[in-house]
This record gives structure tokens, C-alpha cells and sequence, in this order.
């Protein structure tokens, strides 16, 4: 009896617990919630998340072993137009042969106040469908009824996953703010998996132990004596640990989009689980992922990997070939590069493991990325040289803060030679030695030697890729100029130019050019190096431009950079929460040298300026120099990082505001009165 | 006998070499590879008409892509539903001498969901491949062959397929099992076109050899406006379900009410009831149809659905009354229902929309026009038209979406095509006053009062519906060229009953002027800056267009800093041409030392020859230079 009454007492106490949390039981939308007219803490928000639940758990089924369900539950208030595509879902479902995930016991209803009155709508199952999108993927899409302004939202399902190894990526910001969030996920202790953190947002998770039991029936033959069999079914249960973590917010912040950003999501605060290892009971742990050296061993270990820098035959002749013309291990690098590059297509499918295998690709000369650069890993090893592949995670990817595999999306080679580590990607066109493709420049890549112990490589350009404009300007009475440019485009700046261009006609290409310089009119253009891609594309061209001197009654205005003056700063925003990337540092000098016209003198040049940033961030150079008739103007400017902090932000918006007002500036020319000709020329006896 | 078996023998010799280099890339005629990233070597589309239900659609296109730039030429895929089975599939591909590289079979081939972006849901699919190519140039042959009971939709025939594409050989071919199937052809833009056109007693044949590509420029009309085109229809026609005897428009617009629409407007009793109860007491019938309007828009939203015949079929009145969301083809025959029982005439219009304004043609009714679906409501011998897909659109505009076009409106006596509302230049109006004080150490503050009407009302008024960030954003935009710019302040209103927006802007601005010495250099013009000039071409070939014209009045009151003389103000100005009127004036003021700066721009809407396009790039450079004139400030 005492007994018992414990039990009741149990019942009571976990009531009275869901009794306190009612507000977010599905079904209970209060008046206020639709009274709501604005989020208070973001009133620019259209729609918020007023609840969210998402829990992950483990079933198991005696037939079927383990799988993963994930239940979710939001309740949306949606405040404005703006907001009505929250009230449309879109859920994607994962298929691999026989393997398909699935939704079920979707419920879903829109609240809405009537003369004062709750009001709730219920979707029809006409509102839901599912789309096969590939043969990966499908897509289950609801949408809900009698959406209007002020409305609340709520649904709930559940997914059923057999992939009970992967578990995907959690957001936990989304791009409209969540007021409340209760996140949980429970793994057997046979799943050890890692949560990996990524974002800006402070997360506290609460870890907890609780324990799980798998009931199994066992059937039995039992072979009696004289010939008599029996089945004997027994019922057996295993006790097992089960892990927790709780992940509970309130008032997220919606993220919002900022530019210089490579991709927003990179920055969305997020959990992502991954599985290290699972060990069942009497079986071997079998291992996943845990320290960089077992997932790196782990994916080294991988036909589509390691064993794809193996075989060398199918490119035999062909290295022969090459190794026969060159000398030093340099030249020879050089020629296997250029050999692959040349011969090898990307189609634009990524991966550090191979698509179709290196022979194949070989042989069809397109393949992934793991196609072309390992195959580049393997010619370089087989003549010979120290070279070995390096994992990277490119810059949609987002960087590995911690070991997993799946933080891992890229390979490039690496070779050594004389103490120097030199990083090749031949997937591109444009690409030479040390000079990747910018979609892998991002933080640290891992390069995996022969004897399989790993080594961090920074990926981030050290040197700044420079751009020079040298020009030469006759400006005329009128407020034309004419003159010439000798415009060179270094390192990252060529094979950016070159990726663009190379494919364009000459002629819509110097269309291009004249337009994007307010109309200028181009003679004499020239091109060198265009193919050379060792070397800095360079152009020069004569040109004519109108109106780029305000001609007011006896005196010229212009700055001295004329159409190349930036005139905007790109730094709009007051704020920034993001770090802003520019891919790689780089320099802009421009040398002008200007002739002003006959019978003017020179009143104002402006004062010439240095400035710079705190920690080396960044610098800006100016100066004018006045030789009578000519105006000589030099402008450097500088940024030293790829990617800069935040915390700079104010500082680089400053210092942009100040290149932005220094090059507008004006040079002040007057004519010169007879009495000053007189007088300028006396001097000049 | 023996000699001709020779020749014959040496004949078929010479036709198999021929076979073999006939997609050798190296030798195309150069009128052919002048301004184009990709060669249509044959583009041949073969079409049996079998019965009213049965189509049977052949293509065999070959592509040599020059560059990079022409792969999106070479087609790779082709779409499909439960209507429409594709029997076979292929893609062979040919490097620049014409080997033979690579063959890619219809099992090869992805089969995806036609995903638009918008709908919800679609039930089209694709079957496509991607080929990479290993080197340029190549060339690709893609054939496909379908079978469909849709006879109503018989392809189109573009002799080129956009800008910067030519053509070798064109072929568009019809046969037809009986002279009751004969197509009715309607030929479009054939005019500069030299083909060949062949009729037997059972077929209709066009073929069209070395077009040469066209070279996209701005402002020109859109290529599908300017393009070769043919349209089939035959008489006797099936689509999804339906048969269809259509001969022109009337007869369209019948079949649309008799088959799509006819009992799709019922409503339940309540609806009725809540309809009529909105519009108690109001005798006017444009009163009761703007209630309605706001009642749909207050209360739906824009949901796509498209499975089937609904494509073409709006789902009936009662479900979207139900979900309260439908596409334009439900939300229309929604607030047609709504209206028909207030006792309020209204027409199901189909349109082609889009910001540049495609026809209806007069002559030629298809169920391939139009891609849209609007309402029409007559009201003293003039038409309103309504987009019900929009929550925000005042009652009776059309914005630049579907304005001034010929559409098929849906009479209970058949189809009528008609021009929808149009607005031309001065009804495109903008108006800035504004008043700001410009400082000594060049920052400026003041207040703006922007007012826009018409097709410049579009442009504006969705401002309100945005949230204050995407507001500030904007704002930092439109005036992009004032830097260091601060919104102190802004108010919006929105006059839906005259189409009118207005928006009241405080703002200022650190170093709005630079500083040079003793001297203040400023524009005057700070708001309204068209600094913009037309991209120029050194050899323009196609003709330009001005949609829609406007009118731009700007008046600014600016207050100068003390202790400064102004040393240079700009001439007042006076530009007159076909193209439109540009005015400026400058007046200084001494005794409040402020400067009254007035400008008007008008632009005329106007098609011109592309032997105008310098003097039309000259008129728009003289404005930019005139907008950007400086005055000069001197302390004293």
C-alpha cells in the first residue's frame, strides 16, 4: 500500500511538473500570444518562434535494429506579411536503396482571433506533399490554412531515420528570433557521438545520464533426450546507459545577413553530432572518428582514398614523358602540375573522396575534386617527390573547429621540396603552385604524410595580392581627359581576372571595361601574360573621358584619381557581429602623374595623409606632389588579413570612410591672369 | 553499268567521310561563330500528329559549344509529367574534329523534381545530364522523342534560341494523319528570316540555314519580342483531359469558362451571407468591388499548387474559402465568386506577365499565351483590373507586372482580348522636395518629401510592408552616393484610393561636401542624382526601347554656412529633344544666403532605331554631367 502510494505520488509530481509547462503543450495558443502585435525584444521581426521542442531518440526493434526518431514541435506567431512563408514547411527525408526516412503523426493548426475568440484550423492532409526530388532526397512540404495577419502556427511530427549513424546538423538560430527552445538528444551508450558547436551565440547544454532497456525474446531449440525437441521462448532485457543533452534558450536573436560574408551560414549558431565510435555489447568498438589521427586514419584508410594514391600505372607513360624533359625536383613539380591541370576537368562536384576513381577520370579527363587532386598526389609521389594530400574544408564548408569527418569536404596536394611546403590544386585552370583556388583558402588544412602522421597547414595566403594602376593624364581646358594606363593584376587579382575574362571576346570584353569606367573610350589596348599563369596579367590602353573636371568660371575642380577614386564606402552598416572577409590580403597602388592644361596654375592640392590601423590590420597611403605643371598623386592602400575580426570592424569602416574622402578631394586650378603670366615667366628668366 | 557502280561505290565512300566530319567544329562558317559562344549545327524538330490524342514529338538538336560561356546553350534535359512519356533519350558527344567521345543512354540520365522555386508543389519532373567537357570546342547531339495525348500543346518554334547563339540549320516539321488535324501556323518576326516553307496534303515544313547570333545590348526589347517564332495549333485539340474545337480567341475564352470554370464558384451559404453582410448597404458597384478586393486581400494568401489540369484550372471557390490560399488562377475565380454574389460583373483575365509587356496576339489564340491570371471588372464602359495574388496592390493598379498588354478576358460569350491599363510618362511621376542646411565642415542635414505616382508608385510602396532594417537599407541605397549617411527619421503614407505614396525622410550626412582649403565643393543635386549613363557599344545592332517613360520634379532649398561667398554656381540648363525634356536652374537667394535648386526630367516612352542610340547616350550623359555640377564655396 505504502507502496503504491509512492507510485501515485510519482504520477502527481511529474503532472503537476508538465502542469507548470503547459503553456508550450501543443494546443494550448493563449489569447496573448495572438494578441501579440510585435516581438518586444525585435520589432522588426515578421514572424518568432513563440516555442520550439526538437528531441532525438533511439528506438530499437528486435527486427530491424536500431533507428533514430526526432520529434518536432514549433508554434510560430507570424506579425506580419512578411512573415506568411514561415507558415509553409518544408521537411527533407533522406533515401538510400531501401533505406528511407519518414514522417509521421504530422498534426499542424492556425490559430486566429475572432471577435475575441480562439479560433483554430486545422490543416487537411490535401495540404501536404512530397516531392522526389532526386534520387536521394525526398521533400515532404505542408502549409497551413487561414494565415493572416496576427495568426499563431503550430505543428508537430515525427521522422523516423534507419541512418541511425548520422544525425543532421541542429540549428539553433534561426533567421526569425526563437523565444524559447528545448532541444534534446538521448544516445545509448553503445553511440558515442561528439557535439560539435558552431556560431556566436552563448550555448550552456546540460548533460545528464538516464538508462534505457531493450526487450528481446529468444527463441530457442532445445534437443531433449529420447528424441523429443521443444522451442522455448525466453524473454531477455539489456540494461543500458542512455546520454543526454538538454539544450534550453531563451530570446535567440534572428541572424541576420551582413556583406562581406562568404556564406551567413557559416555563422548560424548551430550543434552538429557526430558519431566517434560505436561499441555494442560483445562486439569491438568500431571506431568513427575521434582524435584528427583516427579521422584522418579513418578516411586515409578508405578505398576512395588512400588506396587511390596506390596505383600508378595508368599515367606511367605519360610521367616518363615529363620526367625525361625536366631536370631539378622544381621543374619536375612544375610539369606533373601543369600536366594534370592541363588534362584534368572539374565537375564541380566536391568530395575528399573519389567520384569515379582515379583511373577512370583519368582516362575521361573529368572527375571531383578527389579525382583530380589525388591522382595530382599520386604522379607527384610515383616520380618520386615528398608530396602528400591535404584535407580541407572550403569556405561555404565552414571551418573544423574540432575533429570529425564530415568537417572535411575538399583535398588538395602538397609537396616538399627543400625544407619549403608547396600547395598544388589542379582544379582549376588558373590555379599555379601556392596558389589555390579561393573556394579552399579557409583557416587550416590537414596534410596527411606517408607515415600517416598529420600536419597543419595554414591555408590563408600570406602574401598580399597586389593590383597597380600606373596612369598618365592630359587633362584638358574643358574637363576631358585623355592619357594612358598600364594597369598589372598580381597573384589573386590575376587568377580572379583570369577566371572571369580568359573566356570572354576581346571586344565585349573591352565594352565591359569602358562601361564599368563611366563610358571611357579604350585605343591601343594590349594584353600580356594572359595564359602566362606564373606571371601578372597585364593591360595597357590609351583612353578618352568626359567631364572628370567641374569647369566653374576661371578655375578646374578634380581629384586627382579622376574615375578611379572610390567613391562609396562599402561599410554601411553602424554595427557588425561578423567577421568580414575579404578571401585574401591585398594591396592597390595607383601612381598618377597629370599635366594640367596650358595657362593654369595650380591653388589647392590636397594635404597628403598616412594612416593606419591598429594591430597592422590595415593602412592607407596619400600624397600629392606639385611640380608646376604637372600634379603627381600616389595612393597605396592596404589590407594585411584575409579575414578580419568583428572587433575591427569600426576601425576598417573609419578607415574607408578616410580612403573614400581623400580620394574625392579636389585639386583647385586657376587660370593664370596676364599679369601672373608676366610675373610666373619673369621668374622663369 | 560497271562505271556507275563505281561512282555509286565511290559516292557512298565520300557520303560516310562526310558522315563522319559533318561535326567537325574547325570549319564553321565564320558568319556563324561571329558573337556567339555556341553554334546550332541542326536543330530539328519533328512532330506527328497521329489523332486529336495522340502527338508524337521528335528533336534532334546539335550543339558545337564554343566556350565556357555556351554550355548553358547546349540543351541537356527535358521536362515531363503523367501526360507526357518520353520514349527515348540520348546524348552523344563529339570533340572539335567530330569523334566520337562520349554516349550518355536515357538510364544515364538524372530524373528530378521540376522544382519552380514558388510552388508548393509540381508535378513536372526532368530528366537531365550534365555533361563536363574536357576541352572547347565541342560538340553535343541531344535527342529525345515523346509521346503525348496533349495535342494542345504543340511546341513553339524559335529559330534561335536566345543572344549569342547561331544557327546552322533550323527544321520544324508537322505531319498530320487527316486534313481535320491540318495546324493553323502563325509566323512571327519572319521578316529578316530567309527560310523555306513546304506544304504537302499532309505536312507543313520550315527550314531556315545560317542565322546568325545576336548580340544582347541594353535596352533592347526583349529577344522574345524580336525573334523569329512560330505557334501551331490545330483545330481540333486535347489537353489534360479536355477536347477543345478553338479557332480564335472567342473560342478560347468559351472553352476556358465552359470546362475550367463553369460551377467553380460555388460557395457555402455562410460565405454567402459574410459576402453580402461586407457590402450592406453600398449601391455603388466599384464601392462593393473594392470592399471584396480587401476583404481577399486581408484574408488569402499566394499559395501554388500545380498538378494536372491545374495548370490551367483554378481549384474551386469553396476550398479556397476553406485553406484561405490558392495560386492566381484560385484566388481569381475566388474574388470572382465573392464578387458575383454582390451582384458585381467580373472577367477571369489571362495575361502574360512580367516586367517587360509581352501581347496576346489578336489573330492567333493558343493555349501557350499567358502565364498569369488577373480580374477584370467593367465598370462604366472602362476596365479595373485586379491582381488577387497580391495582398498589398491597391485596387484597380496593376503595377509594371501585367499594365498596358493585350489579354484574353473571359466573357460569358466568349473570349475578348483586351489592353489593360497602361501608365506613360507623366503618370510615372516623382516629386522630391526637400530643404537641407549644409555645414563648414561639409556634413549636410535636412528633411526630404518624396512623393511617386504610377509605375514609380510600384518601385516605392512596398517600403512599408519591410521591416525597419530592410527600410534603412534601402534608404542607404537609393542615395548610395551620399556617404556617412544617418536616417534620423522617416514616415510613409500610403494613399491607396489615388495610388499615391508618400515618404517624409530626415536624414544627414558628415562630409556631403569635400573640403579643399577655404573652398566647400558640393553637388546641389543630392537626392535625385542619375548619374547612371546607358552602356555604350562600339557597333550597336538592335533597336532600343523606353517601356514606360516618367517624370522626375525636384525642388531642394539649401541652406548655405556662414562667412562663405559662393565663387561658382552652374548655369541654369534647358535640354529639349525627342527623347524627352531636362531642366535645371540654380538661384541664389542673399538675403537668407540659401540656394533654390529646381529640376525636371521627363522621359517619353518611345521605341527608336538603334541609329539613335549614341544621340539617346549623349542626352543621358548630359544630364549625368549636369546632375553632378558643383558649386564652389569660398570663406570670406
Amino acid at each position: 500500500m505504502i507502496q503504491l502510494r509512492a507510485a501515485v505520488l510519482l504520477v502527481l509530481l511529474a503532472i503537476s511538473f508538465s502542469g507548470k509547462a503547459q503553456d508550450f503543450k501543443f494546443g494550448k495558443v493563449s489569447k496573448e500570444e495572438l494578441q501579440e502585435t510585435y516581438n518586444p525584444s525585435d520589432s522588426s521581426a515578421a514572424a518568432t518562434v513563440l516555442y520550439r521542442n526538437k528531441s532525438i531518440r533511439f528506438n530499437y526493434n528486435q527486427s530491424m535494429g536500431f533507428s533514430v526518431s526526432t520529434y518536432v514541435f514549433e508554434r510560430i506567431k507570424i506579425y506580419d506579411k512578411e512573415g506568411f512563408d514561415y507558415a509553409t514547411v518544408s521537411q527533407s527525408l533522406y533515401k538510400n536503396n531501401n533505406d528511407v526516412e519518414s514522417i509521421s503523426g504530422l498534426k499542424a493548426y492556425t490559430y486566429i482571433l475572432e471577435n475575441g475568440k480562439v479560433e483554430k484550423n486545422k490543416m487537411e492532409k490535401s495540404a501536404v506533399f512530397t516531392l522526389e526530388l532526386n534520387k536521394y532526397r525526398n521533400q515532404q512540404k505542408f502549409t497551413l490554412p487561414k494565415i493572416k495577419e496576427g495568426c499563431v502556427i503550430e505543428y508537430e511530427y515525427k521522422i523516423t531515420s534507419p541512418f541511425y549513424y548520422s544525425i543532421d546538423e541542429i540549428a539553433l538560430q534561426y533567421d526569425i528570433p526563437i523565444k524559447k527552445q528545448e532541444i534534446s538528444i538521448a544516445t545509448p551508450e553503445y553511440f558515442s557521438f561528439k557535439a560539435n558547436m558552431k556560431g556566436y551565440l552563448n550555448v550552456n547544454p546540460k548533460y545528464g545520464v538516464k538508462s534505457g532497456k531493450i526487450d528481446f525474446t529468444n527463441k530457442s531449440r532445445n534437443n531433449g533426450g529420447w528424441g523429443v525437441t521443444s522451442t522455448t521462448y525466453s524473454n531477455q532485457s539489456i540494461e543500458y546507459k542512455v546520454n543526454t543533452s538538454e539544450y534550453n534558450m531563451t530570446d535567440v536573436p534572428a541572424l541576420k545577413e551582413e556583406p562581406f560574408v562568404n556564406d551567413m551560414n557559416n555563422y548560424r549558431s548551430s550543434i552538429n553530432y557526430e558519431l566517434q565510435y560505436t561499441r555494442f555489447p560483445q562486439q569491438l568498438q568500431e571506431n568513427y572518428a575521434t582524435t584528427w589521427e583516427s579521422v584522418i586514419k579513418k578516411i586515409y584508410e578508405s578505398e576512395s582514398f588512400g588506396a587511390q594514391l596506390k596505383s600508378s600505372k595508368y599515367f606511367k607513360d605519360d610521367l616518363e614523358t615529363l620526367q625525361i624533359a625536366t631536370s631539378s625536383p622544381i621543374e619536375l613539380m612544375g610539369a606533373i602540375f601543369s600536366h594534370v591541370q592541363g588534362r584534368m576537368n572539374w565537375n564541380n562536384i566536391y568530395g575528399y573522396y573519389v567520384d569515379k576513381g582515379v583511373k577512370t577520370a583519368y582516362k575521361e579527363q573529368t572527375g571531383n575534386i578527389a579525382d583530380i587532386n589525388l591522382m595530382l598526389t599520386a604522379m607527384l609521389q610515383e616520380a618520386g617527390l615528398c608530396a602528400s594530400p591535404v584535407l580541407v574544408s572550403t569556405r561555404s564548408h565552414g571551418v573544423p573547429l574540432s575533429p570529425t569527418r564530415e568537417g572535411f569536404n575538399y583535398v588538395i596536394a602538397s609537396v616538399e621540396i627543400d625544407g619549403n611546403l608547396i600547395l598544388l590544386d589542379a582544379t582549376n585552370k588558373y590555379t599555379r603552385p601556392n596558389l589555390l583556388p579561393t573556394r579552399a583558402l579557409n583557416w587550416f588544412g590537414k596534410k596527411i604524410q606517408k607515415d600517416g602522421s598529420i600536419v597543419s597547414v595554414n591555408l590563408f595566403p600570406k602574401n598580399l595580392s597586389e593590383e597597380r594602376v600606373q596612369l598618365s593624364v592630359d587633362l584638358k581646358e574643358n574637363g576631358s581627359i585623355t592619357g594612358k594606363v598600364r594597369h598589372a593584376n598580381v597573384d589573386y587579382n590575376a587568377y580572379l581576372f583570369r577566371n572571369k575574362y580568359t573566356n570572354s571576346v576581346e571586344d565585349d570584353y573591352l565594352e565591359k571595361l569602358e562601361n564599368k569606367n563611366n563610358g571611357m573610350e579604350i585605343s591601343d589596348y594590349t594584353i600580356k601574360n594572359k595564359g602566362s599563369i606564373g606571371k601578372p596579367v597585364l593591360e595597357s590602353y590609351s583612353f578618352s573621358l568626359d567631364n572628370q573636371a567641374d569647369v566653374v568660371g576661371d578655375k578646374i575642380y578634380f581629384s586627382p584619381l579622376f574615375h578611379l577614386a572610390m567613391k562609396e564606402n562599402p561599410f554601411k552598416l553602424e554595427e557588425r557581429e561578423y567577421p568580414i572577409d575579404f578571401s585574401f590580403p591585398w594591396r592597390e597602388k595607383y601612381t598618377v602623374n597629370i599635366t594640367i592644361p596650358e595657362g593654369y596654375e595650380i591653388t589647392s592640392l590636397p594635404a597628403s595623409a598616412n594612416m593606419t590601423m591598429v594591430d597592422k590590420i590595415g593602412g592607407f597611403q596619400y600624397q600629392v606632389l606639385d611640380n608646376g605643371t604637372a600634379v603627381q598623386l600616389r595612393v597605396d592602400v592596404k589590407i594585411n588579413q584575409a579575414v578580419i575580426s568583428a572587433n575591427y570592424y569600426n576601425g576598417l569602416k573609419e578607415l574607408f570612410k578616410n580612403i573614400v574622402e581623400k580620394q574625392t578631394e579636389k585639386v583647385v586650378l586657376s587660370k593664370i591672369t596676364s599679369n601672373g603670366t608676366t610675373e610666373s615667366s619673369g621668374k622663369g628668366r | 553499268m560497271r562505271l556507275s557502280l563505281v561512282f555509286s561505290l565511290l559516292f557512298l565512300n565520300f557520303l560516310s567521310n562526310a558522315q563522319e566530319l559533318k561535326y567537325n567544329s574547325l570549319f564553321i562558317n565564320k558568319v556563324l561563330t561571329e558573337n556567339a559562344n555556341a553554334v546550332v549545327r541542326l536543330d530539328q524538330l519533328d512532330i506527328e500528329i497521329l489523332s486529336q490524342q495522340k502527338m508524337i514529338v521528335k528533336n534532334k538538336q546539335v550543339i558545337t559549344v564554343l566556350n565556357k560561356l555556351g554550355n548553358r546553350n547546349a540543351r541537356n534535359g527535358l521536362g515531363y509529367d503523367s501526360s507526357k512519356k518520353i520514349k527515348s533519350m540520348n546524348i552523344v558527344v563529339y570533340d572539335a574534329v567530330g569523334n566520337e567521345i562520349e554516349k550518355i543512354k536515357k538510364k544515364d540520365f538524372k530524373d528530378v523534381s521540376a522544382v519552380d522555386g514558388f510552388s508548393l508543389y509540381i508535378d513536372y519532373r526532368k530528366l537531365y545530364y550534365n555533361y563536363t567537357p574536357i576541352s572547347y570546342p565541342y560538340t553535343i547531339e541531344f535527342n529525345y522523342e515523346y509521346e503525348t495525348s496533349d495535342t494542345g500543346s504543340i511546341p513553339s518554334w524559335y529559330f534561335l534560341s536566345g543572344f549569342t547563339v547561331s544557327v546552322e540549320k533550323s527544321h520544324y516539321s508537322i505531319v498530320y494523319a487527316d486534313a481535320g488535324q491540318k495546324p493553323v501556323i502563325y509566323e512571327k518576326n519572319l521578316e529578316s528570316l530567309e527560310f523555306d516553307k513546304k506544304e504537302t496534303n499532309n505536312s507543313i515544313t520550315y527550314t531556315a540555314h545560317t542565322i546568325p547570333a545576336m548580340k544582347r545590348e541594353g535596352m533592347s526589347p526583349s529577344f522574345q519580342k524580336i525573334s523569329p517564332k512560330l505557334m501551331a495549333r490545330i483545330p481540333n485539340f486535347h489537353y489534360k483531359g479536355f477536347d477543345a474545337s478553338i479557332s480564335n480567341w472567342k473560342d478560347m475564352g468559351s472553352w476556358v469558362d465552359n470546362n475550367l470554370l463553369s460551377g467553380r464558384d460555388e460557395l457555402s451559404p455562410q460565405t454567402v451571407a459574410k459576402a453580402k453582410a461586407l457590402v450592406l448597404g453600398v449601391d455603388n458597384d466599384l464601392e462593393k468591388a473594392k470592399i471584396i478586393y480587401k476583404y481577399v486581400q486581408d484574408n488569402t494568401r499566394y499559395i501554388s499548387v500545380q498538378i494536372g489540369i491545374g495548370g490551367l484550372q483554378p481549384i474551386s471557390a469553396i476550398e479556397v474559402d476553406k485553406v484561405k490560399y490558392g495560386d492566381c488562377k484560385g484566388l481569381s475565380n475566388y474574388t470572382k465568386a465573392l464578387l458575383k454574389e454582390v451582384g458585381v460583373v467580373s472577367y477571369y483575365a489571362v495575361v502574360e506577365a512580367g516586367g517587360d509587356k509581352v501581347d496576346f496576339e489578336d489573330d492567333f489564340a493558343d493555349l501557350a499565351q499567358g502565364n498569369h491570371i488577373i480580374l477584370a471588372i467593367p465598370y462604366n464602359e472602362t476596365y479595373y483590373w485586379v491582381d488577387c495574388t497580391s495582398q498589398i496592390l491597391p485596387f484597380g493598379y496593376v503595377g509594371t507586372f501585367t499594365d498596358d498588354r493585350k489579354v484574353m478576358i473571359v466573357k460569358p460569350d466568349g473570349g475578348e482580348i483586351v489592353t489593360t491599363t497602361a501608365y506613360i510618362n507623366e503618370d510615372n511621376y516623382q516629386s522630391i522636395k526637400a530643404s537641407y542646411e549644409l555645414k563648414p565642415d561639409g556634413s549636410i542635414s535636412g528633411d526630404t518629401h518624396l512623393v511617386t505616382k504610377g509605375s514609380q508608385y510600384n518601385a516605392h510602396f512596398r517600403l512599408k510592408e519591410k521591416t525597419d532594417e530592410d527600410i534603412i537599407k534601402q534608404f542607404k541605397s537609393r542615395w548610395s552616393s551620399i556617404n556617412n549617411l544617418t536616417i534620423v527619421n522617416y514616415s510613409f503614407d500610403n494613399n491607396k484610393n489615388d495610388v499615391v505614396f508618400t515618404e517624409n525622410i530626415d536624414l544627414n550626412a558628415t562630409n556631403y561636401a569635400s573640403l579643399s582649403g577655404d573652398r566647400i565643393l558640393f553637388t546641389a543635386n543630392a537626392f535625385n542624382n542619375q548619374s547612371i549613363v546607358p552602356d555604350r557599344y562600339r557597333n550597336r545592332k538592335l533597336p532600343f526601347e523606353i517601356q514606360r517613360g516618367f517624370l522626375d520634379e525636384d525642388e531642394f532649398t539649401i541652406q548655405l554656412p556662414e562667412n562663405y561667398t559662393i565663387e561658382a554656381i552652374p548655369n541654369a540648363k534647358k535640354i529639349e529633344n525627342e527623347f524627352g525634356l531636362y531642366t535645371v536652374s540654380f538661384e541664389h537667394n542673399p538675403d537668407n544666403n540659401s540656394i533654390q535648386y529646381k529640376r525636371s526630367f521627363l522621359l517619353k516612352k518611345g521605341y527608336y532605331p538603334k541609329e539613335k542610340y549614341k544621340e539617346y547616350r549623349n542626352f543621358r550623359k548630359e544630364i549625368a554631367s549636369v546632375d553632378n555640377a558643383q558649386i564652389v564655396l569660398l570663406k570670406k
